[in-house]
């Protein structure tokens, strides 16, 4: 696959840097000293109001992306940086090639985990024309490095959109979820897209799911994890979006340690296998907590609760399962008919 | 697998021809076992010994040739693991030209179905495997290869190993 976003034009010098800088900035915000790099290899060195030049294009480094990730909220990616594009002022995010390989824990489970740019860069082609994804192009800087650079999306975490939508979980219920599946069925499609082009997301979390302010529409983000899959290929992802699914009927997590201290009539119903197989102490038969959720819809939760025969093969089949239970939602609220 | 050995393989006609799918694992060598001893006095049973290796994706490695080189290894690795279990099965009696041994190195989005269409392409009308024993969270994260076969297999039965 070609590079893409190079520019025929000779490399910019540092004056055409500094011209440019000032053009964005001002003088008075313009450093004195930054260094102009085209070799990212350690990204260490990549600090903070430098410029990296990228296919002859040149980009103002600023800060750090951040990431809540194992309990440890705001990491710094130092890999993963916000940019200006000199050319035309607008904001990019930076993925610079960071070869992590590690463990993640899924319940009792421990699973090896790769950071692929070649793979977000092939998905990032892939999905160039698909709404319900971050875009952007990639670029091979001077030493060969996979950069990956991304348009910058404008707005918040679609879990945070959600968990402010209603008064109590009945009004959210009787107002809003059909809307909200309308949107998750999108974003189910979208991974539905992926995996029909044989990628995986790899990386399914609420928190990679953007509500896009601009173009009112979510958008997964963050597709450069990989892991030697076993049997199923798509299970991790179906897993991912079990949880997300489990989240907005419920808006937010039900969680057994909160019944337990404010709802002890209601944690007295639960047994084991009303629990999220993925996090145990997460209610996934959300039935029981909201009796007037729609048998349709609670029997795809519990497909993702400890209690499960039967999981989940494709997005196909969960995609069929959401349809007939976002229309009993529809019917029992009167609205999104 | 050429197209003379597949051609030999699926003109087996009435034959049982009995398709063992395995892998390096404790479980597949109990299979293996369990069909010596209990094909092992058959005369007109033909085993065919396969064995899937997940090509992997270019994202795995740094460069192609270690890519190769992995896979070259694996294959390598099979080869040996397969020899032994022919020996297994020709010890217990069935003859060497009842027996066949393949790998098959492809892209797989599921073993089981990789199996299940090889199954369907030598006209095998058993399917053997063992059973890992993994727990209820193991099958969900990463799906089990027994469970998807008894599950989608048509036109054959399916034996499972414990």
């Amino acid at each position: 696959m070609p590079q893409r976003n190079s520019h025929p034009t000779a490399p910019p010098t540092a004056a055409d840097i500094r011209r440019l800088v000032v053009a964005h900035a001002g003088e008075e915000r313009t450093p004195d000293k930054f260094q102009v790099i085209t070799d990212t290899s350690d990204f260490f060195k990549v600090e903070y109001n430098d410029v990296v030049v990228l296919g002859d294009r040149p980009y103002w480094v600023k800060r750090y992306e951040k990431e809540g990730r194992f309990g440890l909220d705001d990491e710094p990616k130092y890999w993963v940086r916000r940019a200006v594009d000199l050319v035309d002022g607008s904001t990019k995010i930076l993925k610079l090639v960071f070869h992590e390989e590690f463990e993640t824990r899924i319940g009792s489970m421990v699973i090896t985990c790769f950071r692929s740019p070649k793979k977000e860069a092939r998905i990032l082609d892939l999905v160039a024309e698909h709404a319900n994804f971050m875009h952007g192009h990639w670029v091979l800087d001077a030493a060969g490095n996979n950069i990956r650079i991304l348009e910058f999306i404008h707005g918040p975490r679609y879990d945070t959109v959600v968990e402010g939508l209603g008064g109590d979980h009945r009004d959210y219920f009787d107002h809003h979820l059909v809307g909200v599946l309308d949107q998750f069925v999108e974003a189910l499609q979208a991974i539905k897209f992926l995996h029909d082009h044989g990628e995986k997301h790899g990386d399914i979390r609420r928190d990679h799911l953007i509500w896009d302010l601009d173009r009112q529409v979510i958008r997964w983000i963050d597709f450069d994890y990989n892991y030697l899959h076993r049997e199923s290929m798509f299970s991790l992802d179906l897993q991912g979006l079990g949880n997300i699914l489990i989240f907005l009927v419920g808006r937010g997590d039900v969680l057994v340690p909160d019944l337990h201290r404010d709802r002890r009539d209601l944690f007295d119903t639960l047994w084991g296998e009303d629990l999220s197989i993925s996090y145990k102490h997460r209610v996934a038969n959300l039935k029981k907590i909201y009796p007037y959720i729609p048998e349709s819809l609670n029997r795809i939760l519990l497909h993702f609760s400890f209690g499960a025969k039967i999981f989940y093969e494709t997005t196909e089949q969960m995609l069929d399962d959401l349809a007939r239970a976002r229309d009993d939602v529809a019917s029992a609220t009167g609205r999104g008919s | 697998m050429n197209e003379a050995t597949l051609t030999e393989l699926v003109g087996r006609g009435d034959e049982r021809h009995l398709l063992l799918a395995v892998d390096e694992s404790a479980n597949s060598r109990r299979a293996v076992m369990y069909v010596a001893d209990f094909f092992g006095s058959y005369r007109d049973v033909f085993v065919s010994l396969l064995t899937i290796i997940q090509e992997p994706s270019e994202d795995y490695f740094p460069t192609e040739e270690k890519r190769r080189r992995w896979l070259e290894d694996k294959r390598q690795a099979m080869a040996g693991v397969l020899e032994e279990y022919r020996r297994i099965l020709l010890d217990a009696g069935i003859t060497e030209e009842r027996v066949a041994a393949n790998i098959s190195v492809r892209p797989c989005v599921s073993i089981g179905d990789a199996i299940l269409e090889e199954q369907e392409k030598l006209r095998c009308c058993i399917v053997v495997v063992g059973r890992r024993g993994i727990s209820h969270d193991e099958e969900f994260i990463f799906g089990s290869t027994s469970n998807k076969i008894l599950h989608h297999a048509h036109n054959c039965a399916v034996m499972v190993i414990e």
